[in-house]
Order: structure tokens, then sequence, then C-alpha cells
């Protein structure tokens, strides 16, 4: 069904032929043709999506479409090839994905518009596509690995996109380096499961049937080693500094790699290994409260924070916390679902975010911002809508697939998590209503002149928000009348849960509440007079510091690391091994130019020589041979 | 008996000569003494027999060789001072010596292991007759290369040794 | 009359000339130890002819006589004309092959 690779090739071979183009010539403003081009890939990649999801409605549940493009490798047992499937988990994730991902490159026409490197970054954001295509549609692991890697690299290269700012490399060199940390533990984890197999074939499929014959100690590690990976792409503690450092690349960038896409491959990593982690469910465990601290964490620091960017990255590292703590207890719809819903209402807030940021002329500072109200109604309205969401407020998108994982959290019961999850989504409406709050009310005029914003900006946020709105309703549960549709269709290995209506219920209104609570308190805190968050007591400090983790991650790493390279740099670098090639270089020279003083032009001398020559051989003779 | 005493007398000679020729500090003593290396030689072939060996090496080396070498030195005329100072002759020599030593042990040994003795020649042995006979039948090819060797290096003396043409037109 | 001492004889003279050549610096000198040397030569072959009998070593030598004389005139060819340039017979005077002193 090659219907799969075009999916994955178009985005790729868009993203050459736009490098091709602009390396022709990098000054020259060709907006329409990079444009076009660069916007054509990913509406391809979707209606091809899209024709994928159609024909999926029709086959059984555990249908698998393949694909191969050709074999990588053939070394007696081992074999990898590149190719692709789509099973039902594949279809949704690729469906939403390239839905989202054309609505942005839309967006980010706009919003580039006028950069110098406009072509290069098309480029890359094509690359982008593919290689999150790539990682979605794989068909083995290592494939998915290639693409897992693929992925980084272009977000280091889009994040660090305005490079002659040298923050924003270094935020980019941060961003790969902890991305790298994560994929060692991901590569340990592919050699360990490949060890554990014995050759009894690589690919998704063949691993789920091949599982049982895997210890638990060893299916335990691998588990754990998997979730290593995730934690750095996914941006889970302790791998997570470098998502609000990635805010220095420009706002498509945000929306597309590091809200809707790229940090849930975590999460569908988990999501494709449900076979594995169903096997190892205290693995599970271990993953759900790492996803649980990390989201508390997140949102904790978000309420002190002052770049509307990173309010919105914290955002998103809480977010992702939730769906961990869904895979990471077996329900795995849940947390693909709120992987779908997130999409979303997320994309929606950063490029809501991203239209503000243009009006007042590139300021990200929120309280710089205010009595943005009337003058940009439609962000407003939509960014309004997409915090309702993430707030979990019935009937938009947030609350359902919120819900359905504190639900989750609750009937198995882990009440530790269940709890923290709760105190933080009363901290997520609290922050997010903050957000929106201090930037658009406070006052009924904004305080500078605000610049125009291009309709390709505009347009994608109505569609976007309209998803937030209602596609929550695709996981309406049963207590409600509905049928679960998203997690029939997706059907993933869920480990059941038991919960009855009437806690459910209890649990909604609960939930409800609290998002109710955080958006009021929000008001009364900011909706006037809002002001920079000074220290009054000693914990603020700390919380608007972020608690320091950055210091602490320099103070134990990079430091340590930076005088070993150094140390080896200065000494046995240049010490050492340039010494030892200069004393054997310089002893050759010094010996040569000695031996030259022997040949001083006197006649006298060179008999001389040959008369020493001579005397030896005598006495070789005469002592060896002739005995003396 | 006097065969003996006249060959040690020829044989002091012989070193006394070879002395002078590398101790002297004068280029003319070395001479002198080159040219009495060169009798003694003469006088040694002589004992060995060799009538035609004696009178050529007179009449060539010390009459022609010695003498060249005698107007060569007196025609370059150099004063005192010109001539080289060789402060460390005397260590160069020592050294010399020492590394010589071997070699020259070397031969001496090896010729000694011949075990060969003088025996009785033929009455003509040595003599004008004999040399000439053999020389123009077996050697007469190394002869006329000889007189060409003799020729050349006439004529390049002359080539060697004369005075730059200055053009003065 | 016993070959020994001849030998013995003609080996000194060589190493005599062989010491001469290295040690002096006046190029008489060398030259005059060359012709030590070859002489020494010469005694030794009149010698082995005087032992064999054979009057094959005395035309040798004849022709080494002959030699001689060739090379003395050339020799002393040189020195005139090197005494002419230099007004100096130092053998150490005419060291223009060396090798140019270069800093490391």
């Amino acid at each position: 069904m090659n219907l799969l690779s075009f999916i994955v090739l178009i985005p790729f071979f868009s993203a050459l032929v736009l490098g091709l183009i602009y390396l022709s010539d990098t000054k020259k403003d060709r907006f329409t043709l990079y444009t076009s081009i660069g916007i054509l890939a990913p509406t391809l990649s979707m209606i091809l999506s899209i024709m994928l999801w159609i024909s999926m409605l029709d086959q059984d549940s555990d249908t698998i479409f393949y694909s191969k493009l050709f074999s990588w490798v053939e070394l007696g047992d081992f074999h990898i090839s590149v190719a692709f499937m789509a099973d039902r988990l594949t279809t949704v994730m690729v469906t939403f994905i390239t839905f989202v991902g054309t609505l942005i490159h839309i967006y980010a026409a706009g919003y580039m518009r006028g950069d110098e490197s406009y072509g290069k970054f098309f480029s890359y954001f094509n690359l982008f596509m593919g290689s999150m295509l790539l990682l979605i549609l794989a068909s083995n692991p290592i494939i998915m690995f290639v693409g897992w890697e693929l992925v980084g690299l272009s977000s280091y290269l889009l994040i660090g996109f305005y490079h002659k700012d040298s923050a924003n490399i270094k935020a980019a060199n941060k961003a790969f380096i902890l991305n790298r940390v994560g994929d060692f533990g991901f590569v340990m984890a592919l050699s360990i499961l490949f060890l554990a197999l014995e050759g009894s074939g690589y690919s998704f499929v063949s691993i789920e049937a091949n599982i049982h014959t895997i210890s638990t100690p060893t299916l335990s590690l691998i588990g754990i080693l998997l979730f290593v990976g995730a934690m750095g792409k996914s941006a889970q503690i302790p791998l997570y500094v470098w998502l609000p450092d990635a805010m220095a690349g420009p706002t498509p960038v945000s929306a597309l790699i590091h809200a809707a896409t790229m940090v849930t491959a975590g999460v569908y990593m988990v999501a494709r290994f449900a076979f594995l982690y169903n096997e190892i469910p205290h693995v599970g465990e271990f993953i759900a409260i790492v996803g649980a601290i990390s989201a508390l964490f997140a949102a904790i620091i978000a309420t002190y924070q002052d770049d509307i960017k990173k309010i919105l990255a914290y955002s998103t590292m809480s977010q992702l916390g939730y769906m961990f703590v869904a895979v990471g207890l077996g329900a795995y719809s849940s947390g693909i679902f709120h992987v779908f819903t997130h999409a979303f209402f997320k994309a929606l807030l950063f490029m809501g975010a991203g239209a503000v940021i243009i009006a007042m002329h590139h300021e990200q500072n929120i309280f710089k911002m205010g009595g943005l109200k009337n003058s940009l109604r439609l962000v407003y309205v939509t960014m309004f809508i997409a915090t309702l969401a993430i707030s979990g407020i019935p009937p938009f998108a947030g609350f359902f697939s919120k819900d359905a994982i504190l639900a989750a959290a609750f009937a198995s019961e882990h009440y530790f998590i269940w709890g923290i999850g709760t105190l933080t989504a009363f901290l997520t409406a609290l922050y997010m209503f903050r957000m929106l709050f201090i930037v658009f009310y406070n006052g009924t005029q904004p305080r500078v002149k605000l610049s125009p914003i291009s309709k390709f900006m505009d347009r994608p946020l109505i569609i976007l928000a309209f998803g937030s709105a209602t596609l929550g309703l695709l996981g309406l549960g049963e207590a409600y009348g509905g049928s679960n549709i998203f997690g029939s269709f997706i059907s993933l290995p869920d480990r059941t849960l038991h919960i009855s209506h009437s806690s459910e219920y209890l649990l909604a209104i609960l939930n409800t509440s609290m998002g109710v609570l955080g958006m009021w308190l929000a008001y009364r805190l900011f909706a006037t007079n809002a002001t920079m968050p000074t220290v009054k007591v000693a914990w603020q400090r700390i919380v608007i510091n972020k608690f320091y983790i950055d210091e602490l991650y320099e103070l134990l790493f990079v430091k340590p690391l930076r005088s070993l390279s150094l140390f080896f740099e200065r000494f046995i670098d240049r010490v050492g091994f340039d010494g030892i090639l200069y004393i054997s270089t310089y002893s050759y020279r010094y010996a040569g130019a000695k031996f030259a003083q022997l040949q001083n032009g006197k006649v006298r001398y060179y008999a001389l020589y040959s008369m020493v020559g001579i005397a030896l051989v005598s006495l070789f003779l005469l002592i060896f041979i002739g005995g003396i | 008996m006097l065969e003996n005493s006249i060959f040690a007398l020829l044989a002091l000679f012989l070193m006394i000569g070879a002395m002078m020729v590398i101790w002297s500090r004068e280029t003319i003593l070395s001479a002198f003494g080159f040219l009495v290396a060169m009798l003694a030689i003469a006088g040694l072939f002589a004992l060995l027999d060799n009538s035609f060996l004696f009178l050529a090496q007179i009449m060539v080396t010390a009459g022609a060789v010695v003498v060249l070498s005698l107007m060569v030195v007196t025609s370059i005329n150099l004063k005192e001072e010109n001539l080289p100072k060789e402060p460390y002759k005397f260590r160069w020599i020592v050294v010399s010596s020492i590394l010589v030593a071997p070699f020259g042990l070397l031969i001496y040994r090896s010729l000694i292991s011949l075990h060969k003795s003088f025996a009785e020649v033929s009455s003509g042995y040595g003599g004008l007759e004999m040399v000439g006979d053999r020389l123009f039948t077996d050697w007469v090819l190394p002869f006329e290369i000889v007189s060409v060797l003799l020729l050349a290096a006439m004529l390049a003396a002359i080539v060697i040794a004369r005075k730059e043409i200055r053009d003065d037109s | 009359m016993t070959p020994e001492p001849l030998f013995a004889i003609s080996t000194l003279l060589f190493c005599i000339g062989l010491v001469g050549i290295i040690s002096r610096r006046n190029l008489f000198v060398t030259y005059i130890s060359i012709e030590l040397m070859l002489s020494a030569v010469n005694l030794l072959l009149a010698t082995f002819s005087r032992l064999h009998g054979d009057s094959a070593g005395s035309v040798m030598v004849l022709l080494m006589i002959a030699v001689i004389a060739a090379e003395a005139a050339l020799f002393l060819a040189i020195i005139i004309q090197l005494a002419r340039s230099k007004k100096s017979i130092d053998s150490d005077e005419f060291s223009q092959l060396q090798q140019p002193r270069e800093s490391l």
C-alpha cells in the first residue's frame, strides 16, 4: 500500500526541493513559491491521511496496512527494512498531526513573512513533518528511532533558526543535548530488546507476538529505559529543562513541535509499546508518578512566569504529565485522546500568543500587554475557548480527556496520583486564565499601537477553536450516553478499570469545580491591576526562579564536564599528545641538524670518517674471523 | 747477513723519510723526506733482484716526480704566514694512527698467512729484457692505455695550471 | 731473506701514508702521503713478483710508476691553481661544499 510511503516521503521531498531552491539564491524573496510548495506538502499528506482513515473505517479493528520501501540491513538473521505500518493508532495520530500541521504551516506563512530566511524555514518545517510522520508510521522500532532522531534534529534546526543571537543557539544545543541523553536510554532499551528476542524478527508486530519469551526483569529494564527516552523527548522530570528555553524559536515552531507533535512522541511510543507495558504494570506506575509530579511542578512554576510563551511551555509540560499518567496506568486510549485534544487547543494557544506577540511588536512580557480584548477580538475569543478547553471546563475538549485520565487514576486506586492530578487541574485553570486576563483585560485600550496581523494567521485560529470546542464529544464515555467513539476506534489494549457511574459523575463535578475555581481566582487576582510578581515570601523566590533547577544542572553536570573537557584540552591534548609529537619530530630535526654539522666541507674529516669505518670493519674481521 | 743489514739500513731510511713527510712543519722538508723515501725504495727494489725497477724508480720517481714537486713547492713561494697553521697536528696524528692501526694489522696478518718464502730465480729475472718481453706481449694493451693516459694528463695539467685569459680588448 | 719484513715495511709505509692524508692540512703533504701509499703498493708488488718469480709483477710496477707520474702532474697543477685563487694551501680553506648553517 504505497499510500503510506507517500505520506512520509512527500514532506521530505518538499523539504529537499525547498532547500535547493533556497540555496540557489538565499537572498531572493520568493514568497509565493516557497509558500505554495511549503504548504502543499503537508496538505497532500493530510489528504492521504484522510484517505487512509476512510479506508480504515471499513476494516476490522486489528487490521494493519503495510508498505515497504526498501530493505536496509540484511545480515544473517538481522533484518531491518524501511517499512511503514498503519494500524488504528497510527491512523488517528497521522490524521490529526497532518491536519494541525497543515494549519500551522498556513499560519507560519503569515507569521514568518518578510523574514530573510523564509525559504529555509519552510524547508526545515517540512523536514520536521516528514520526520514526525516517519516516526509515527514506522513498522519497527529502529525506523521509529530514526524518525525520533530526525525530529530532534529538526527541533534543533528550528529552535536555533534566529541563529544570529547566540542565546538561541544555546537553547537549541540544550534541547538537542538533553534529547540525546534520553536517546541513550532509548537505544539501550532497543538493544536489550533485540538481544532478548534472539533474532525472532524485529518489527512491532513480531515483537508483540514474541513478548512472552522475555523475562519480567528484562522487560522492566526495557520499559524503564524506553521511558528515559520519552523523558527527554516529552520534557518530563528530570530532562525537561530544554522546553522553556526552546521558546527561543519562532512561534510556529513552538506551536507545531513543542506543543502539538514532537513532544507527544514519547506518549505515542508508550502507547505503541502498550503490549510491553501491560506486562510490567509496576513500571507503568513509575511512569504515572513521574508524569504526575512533572505536571504539578510545571503548573507551580507557570503561575509565576511573565513570558507568554514560557507559560505555554510549562503548560505543555504539565499536560504531557497528564498523558503519561494515563498511559502509565494502562489507559492508553485516554492518553492518546488527551494528545489529540491537546494538539488542538495548545496549537491554538500558541498561535494566538504568536498573533499577540506580532501585534505588540515582538513583545513577550505579559505585563507589558493588557487591554487587547477589543482590539484583537478574534484572537481573544479563540484563545478564550482554548483556555476553557485546557482548564477542563465542559463541554470543551479538554474536559473529556482530562476527566478520563483522572477517572482512570481514581479507579485504579492510585489516589496519590489522582490527588496531584486534581490539584494540578486547579492550578492549570489558575495560570491559564491568569495569562488570559493579564493579556486581554487590565484596561480597555492597548498600551501601544498594534501591528496588523495577516490573514494567514487568523483563519487557522478559527478552525482550531472549532476543534477545541467540539472534538471532546468524540470521547464521550458511556456514562454520559456516548459510546466513546475515539476509544473504540483506536482499540488500544487498555487495562480494564472499573468505576461506577456515580463516582464518575462526582469526579466530573469535582474537576469542573476545580476549573471554575481557578478561573474565578484568576479573575479576582489578575483581571485588573495586574503587576509583575515580586518576592514577598521566601518560597516565592524559589518558584519565580523555577526552583533553581537550571542552576543545579549547571553545577552538577555542565561545570564538571566543562572542566573535564578543559583539562583534557590543556593537559592531555596539548601537553601530552602534542608534547609527544613535538618531541619525536623535534628530536629528529635536532639530530639531523647535529649530523649535518659533520658535513663541513673539509676533506680531512671525510677521510677520517672513512677511516673510522674501515677501522671498525678491520677490528671486526681481526677479532671474529681472525681471532686476535 | 750482509743482505739483512742492508735491508735494515734501507728500511730505516725509508721510515725516516716517511716520518719526515708527515711530521714536518716546512713543506720543503716533507719534499726532501719524500726524496729519501723514494731512494730507499729504489734500494729495496735492487735488493729484490729487480734491476730494472731500481733504475725506473730512480729515473721516474726520484728524478721526475720529486723534482717536479720541489719545483712547484718553490715556485708557489708562499710566505711564512700563509702556510697552514696546524695547531692540533699532534692530536690528529695520534688519533689517526689509532684508527689506522687495525687496518694495518689486518693487512699484515693476511699477508703473513700466505706462508711463502723466497725461492731461487732465473738469472734473467728483473732485467730489462725480461720486463720488456712481458711488457710488449702480455701487457701491450695496458702499455698503450698508459701512454694515452700520460698524454691526457699532460693536456689536463696544462689546462688546469694556466693563467686565466683576460679579455683586455 | 724472508718476505715478512718486506710485508711489514710496505704495510707500515702504507699506514703512514694514510695517517698523513688524514691528519695534515698542508696540501703538499697530502699529495706526498698519497705517493707514499702508492710506493708502498709498488714495493709489495715487487716483493710478490720476486716470490713468484714472475716478471708480470715488475711490469705492473712499471705501469704504476707511469701512472704515478701522470697523477703527480695533475695534482700539482691543481695545487698551483688553488694556491693562485686563495693564496693558501690549507685544505680546510676549501670548504665550499659544506652544509650551509641553518637554524633549527
